[in-house]
């Protein structure tokens, strides 16, 4: 050991070069966020808790077609469908297993018709497991509580640039359009 | 020996085949659309072209024959341009409403495109437009999607045979339309479901219920309808059969099936299926628990049997269970019990009929192979339609006339009638004659081969010259000889026995004379099996005379085989087979029923006759999956476990035995796991804990089923047994003649439709859409005598009884005849029938029951 070294243990000397550190500090502003008080903004393409998407008529954008189940890497996402009274396919239930769910977003990425969303709520606290398996309804409210007004447009022009975008074509090109808009 | 090179890989070819099947065999996959292997080349679609040295331009592989030292290449761009441009022309017309569509994932038009198509199309006109048709009650087809592949048509017209569908307009117009327009009107074999690349025709059971990758679970399995056996594939998501499908390659279908096949499995995740063991209190029956109900039950039986004595007691097996079931279910009645006082339905017909051929013909003459029918030059069809009862076999009829064979009827066959059938109707009661005379021209063309004399002796005995014979019958003597001419110049003929022939007045006399023709011109014989496991229950020993592995109880060394093998001793009484059950029950000898899984009630003659009988029982036990009208009667109710729920094997009627595999999962037991449960409780231990535990033991008990396993089975079905048959013990051949007929009047006809089977398809909503209710069907002539018409309730009426019901006209009836289906409750042709039983084949006589029709509410 040399004098130098001996010279710093026995005076303290980075003990007290911490103090004063600490002691500056003390008349500075805080850098930490006062959350849950102050909120940061998420940014585009934030993925948090997931909502099904209403057109503009408020109907549920999903047609049941399961490929973001067949996607979703932690087979957290559950539907069944049927042959409604008008023989169209109607959704009968689409589950999101919310504690399994590894927020990749690919079931977004798979969405054809842009129907699943991941919003930028990220607050995740309840006091049941069961808050945490998001029904239809539940997603559909979702979508209204994190998704209103223009929020929801901007959403797939900002991050998730809809498909039909990426190959723009022109009307009549052999390509879905989606079919609910008004039966033939 | 031809060598061809594709891709750089060199294949030897044993026989020429195609190219595309050359690449096939060595694993080299070449795009296709309209080729299918049950169906002749196309060569429409121009997807499986490929490159050929020293070929100026690209070859359809499909047509293409190999040749040798062809050097073909399967994947250069010059044929990914074309298959590009081929797949841009379909999406011409092809919307791509995939995410809607049910066969999305599955579509091999959307996998071609995902391989090889554009990501754009350069066309701008509008595309085709069509309305889903819904009319049908369980297909739908979607002509925009259709694709014109014409597999569908080709397999209708050409597989099937039933020519339903076809293409209508030209060019871009062409579609697929059934020719009756909306409904199919057709056979309702959905084979055009299976042969669909794309979404065109698909079935309406599942529509829109599942996505093809969320079908979790596929398992093969055996057909719950007729003695066929058809393998099939129950596909499952979350415990609910979505959907049955065949597979190409299995042994007795090969990737086809029928409409009771397909579209008939709905049962299974039925609602009114039964949960509970129920007990009948207070007259009333009340759910219980399985303790209770299987104490409940071993202490009556005990009870009784101590009291009465075992033969007071009998028992009902089920040609719908597995070998397992009944194999225990006999053990049961004769360890544990000590009677042999059991039998099934398959007394009705099949197993009278059956044991009266091996009689002559040794056993095993029956057990002839199904698809082997193709093949033959000529088939003689007697006693009922094989397409309807029994479709898969009926095919192999229709493909052998397509080959070229001769289709020989007594009667008139409503499923061969666009073969050109050599069609012999004679008048009812009068087809003893008929045979007579064929036999006798026979004998004089043939000569008699002298292989089994007591055949023989009574081939002399029957002498009926044509002439006489044709008189008798109403048929021209010009038909008949060229009937016996098509029969006595076959080279491989077959025999089709149908159980209308066996359950005529007289039956054992038709049958001897079927037998002398099959003997004659050296037929196979095919005996038609309306159940799953008919020939599985009698092989078991669900007979009274019967032991396992179809050993006579009147044979002592037989017998202390199996007393050795179970320990225990065997009654050597021959007990009452299922007629005299309901005789005995009627004069209050019988004092207790054990039926599993069958409906007497509904499914013998005379029902509100077996009604009365039962109600005298003391105690009555049905193990069953739904509340038939025997079950209502019980005084104990098990539910059982239904065929897609557990394993097991059936037999099918070319003694075929086959695995079943448990698709779907459902809290319950198995009928031989109640059964052994209530003999525990009896003090009599059976230790059984699978399926598989249970056949060893047959293996190990049963010389005809001698060294099978399960591993064996695990494979492929096998045929025929390893074990010894009984051949050489053949006895006298007794024979009832028929009484001379009584002439006119009308006669009940037991209807056997194409889409119902027994009780069991009423639980099937599909089948039900299809054949919704009972009819009574008359020819048009006995139609304009009533000046009665389509739809009109009439009442018809026998000596015991009256149905109402809405009058079908249908052509193929005959005059005389009113045919009534046994599949409706309420509405069952057996009721109006009474109970006269052969004296030989003990079968009851269906043909007899004169009937009265008139207009209802009069």
């Amino acid at each position: 050991m040399t004098s130098g070294k001996i010279l710093k243990t026995v005076f303290f000397v980075e003990i007290l070069k911490g103090l004063a550190l600490t002691f500056r500090t003390l008349f500075k502003h805080p850098v930490t966020r006062r959350y849950p008080k102050v909120k940061v903004p998420a940014k585009a393409g934030f993925r948090g808790l997931h909502a099904l998407a209403r057109n503009a008529e408020g109907r549920m954008k999903c047609v049941g077609c399961g490929l973001c189940g067949a996607y979703c890497p932690s087979k957290c996402i559950h539907i069944y469908t049927s042959e409604g009274d008008d023989h169209a396919k109607i959704v009968d239930r689409y589950e999101i297993d919310v504690l399994r769910c590894i927020f990749c977003g690919f079931c977004v990425e798979a969405c054809p018709f842009g129907a699943i969303t991941l919003s930028e709520h990220y607050e995740y606290s309840e006091t049941s497991r069961g808050a945490f398996y998001m029904t239809r309804e539940k997603l559909l409210e979702n979508w209204d509580k994190y998704f209103a007004g223009p929020k929801g447009e901007r959403y797939f022009k900002e991050f998730w640039l809809p498909q039909s975008n990426t190959y723009s074509s022109y009307e009549g090109q052999a390509m879905f359009r989606g079919r609910a808009k008004g039966k033939e | 020996m031809i060598t061809v090179t594709i891709n750089g890989k060199e294949i030897k070819l044993e026989k020429p085949v195609t190219v595309l099947e050359a690449a096939r065999s060595a694993g080299i996959k070449i795009p296709t659309l309209c080729y299918h292997e049950q169906l002749e080349k196309y060569g429409g679609c121009r997807l499986c072209l490929v490159e050929v040295e020293k070929m100026p331009r690209l070859q359809t592989a499909c047509t293409l024959m190999a040749a040798d030292g062809m050097v073909v290449r399967t994947e250069t761009e010059a044929i990914a341009d074309v298959r590009r441009g081929v797949l841009e022309f379909l999406l011409i017309n092809h919307p791509l409403d995939c995410p809607y569509c049910d066969k999305a994932g599955e579509c091999e038009l959307q996998d071609l495109v995902e391989k090889y198509g554009p990501t754009t199309g350069r066309f701008k006109e509008k595309k085709r437009k069509a309305p889903e048709s819904l009319e049908d009650p369980v297909l739908v087809r979607n002509m925009e999607r259709c694709v014109v592949c014409t597999r569908c048509v080709r397999m209708c017209e050409g597989v099937q045979g039933a020519a339903a569908i076809g293409v209508i307009n030209r060019g871009g117009h062409s579609h697929v339309e059934p020719f009756s327009g909306g409904r199919f009107e057709c056979e309702y074999c959905g084979n055009c479901v299976s042969a669909c690349p794309v979404g065109a025709i698909m079935s309406r059971l599942h529509r829109h219920s599942y996505r093809p990758w969320q079908l979790v679970s596929e398992t093969e399995t055996i057909c719950p309808y007729c003695g066929v056996g058809c393998t099939l594939v129950a596909q499952v998501r979350d415990d609910v059969i979505k959907r049955v499908v065949p597979r190409i390659g299995t042994p007795v279908n090969n990737g086809l099936l029928c409409s009771r096949g397909r579209f008939g499995y709905e049962f299974v995740g039925s609602k009114e299926r039964l949960t509970t063991p129920l007990i009948k209190k207070n007259g009333v029956l009340e759910q219980s628990t399985w303790e209770e109900a299987i104490g409940f039950v071993a202490r009556r039986l005990g009870e009784l049997k101590t009291r009465y004595g075992g033969d007071a007691i009998a028992g009902i097996a089920s040609p719908r269970c597995t070998n397992e079931d009944n194999y225990v279910f006999q053990k049961f009645m004769r360890v544990a019990l000590g009677t042999n006082n059991i039998d099934s339905t398959a007394r009705t017909g099949y197993a009278g009929a059956q044991a009266f051929i091996e009689n002559i013909f040794g056993q095993g003459a029956t057990a002839n192979l199904i698809p082997g029918l193709a093949n033959a030059d000529a088939v003689l069809i007697a006693g009922g339609d094989p397409t309807a009862v029994n479709p898969i076999l009926g095919l192999q009829i229709r493909s052998c006339a397509r080959k070229g064979g001769n289709i020989l009827t007594i009667g008139h066959v409503k499923g061969v009638r666009h073969y050109n059938p050599a069609e012999l109707k004679p008048n009812v009661h009068t087809e003893a004659a008929l045979l007579e005379g064929v036999v006798t021209a026979l004998k004089e063309k043939k000569g008699l081969p002298g292989s089994i004399q007591t055949l023989e002796s009574k081939i002399k005995e029957i002498h009926r010259p044509l002439d006489d014979a044709a008189r008798t019958c109403g048929v021209t003597e010009k038909d008949l000889a060229a009937f016996v001419e098509a029969l006595s110049t076959a080279s491989t003929p077959a025999l089709v026995i149908g159980k209308e022939v066996i359950q005529s007045a007289g039956g054992s006399y038709n049958l001897l004379l079927l037998s002398a023709v099959a003997y004659l011109v050296n037929a196979r014989i095919h005996l038609l099996s309306e159940r799953a496991n008919e020939q599985g229950v009698v092989d078991m020993g669900c007979a009274p005379d019967l032991l396992p592995g179809c050993r006579p109880l009147s044979y002592v060394e037989f017998r202390r085989r199996y007393e050795a093998a179970w320990k225990s001793p065997i009654p050597e009484k021959q007990g009452m087979t299922i007629f005299d059950m309901i005789d005995a029950a009627k004069a209050g000898s019988l004092r207790a029923l054990y039926v599993m899984g069958e409906n007497p009630v509904f499914n013998l003659p005379n029902a509100k006759g077996v009604e009365a009988a039962l109600r005298g029982l003391e105690l009555l036990v049905v193990q069953d999956i739904f509340m038939t009208e025997t079950a209502r009667m019980a005084d104990v109710v098990f539910p059982a476990l239904s065929w897609a729920e557990r394993e097991g094997t059936f037999t099918n009627m070319e003694r075929r035995l086959q695995l079943l595999r448990k698709a779907v999962n459902r809290e319950g037991m198995e009928d031989w796991r109640i059964v052994v449960e209530v003999a525990g409780n009896m003090g009599v231990r059976m230790h059984f804990s699978s399926a598989e535990d249970i056949f060893a033991e047959i293996t190990r008990v049963s010389p005809l089923h001698r060294d099978l396993s399960y591993e064996e089975l695990e494979k492929s079905g096998i045929y025929p047994y390893k074990g010894e048959p009984l051949r050489g013990v053949t006895g006298d051949i007794a024979v009832a003649k028929p009484a001379a007929g009584d002439g006119g009047g009308l006669f009940l006809g037991i209807e056997r439709p194409l889409f119902h089977s027994g009780t069991l398809s009423r639980r099937a909503p599909g089948l039900v859409k299809i054949y919704e209710t009972a009819v009574a069907r008359i020819s048009p002539a006995t139609a304009a005598a009533r000046s009665l018409k389509e739809g009109d309730m009439v009442r018809v009426s026998s000596v015991i009884g009256y149905l109402e019901l809405p009058v079908a006209v249908d052509f193929a009836v005959r005059d005389a005849l009113v045919m009534i289906t046994n599949n409706f409750e309420g509405r069952g042709a057996l009721s109006l029938m009474e109970l006269v039983l052969d004296p030989v084949l003990r079968a009851p006589v269906a043909d007899k029951t004169a009937v009265t029709i008139e207009k209802a509410g009069r």
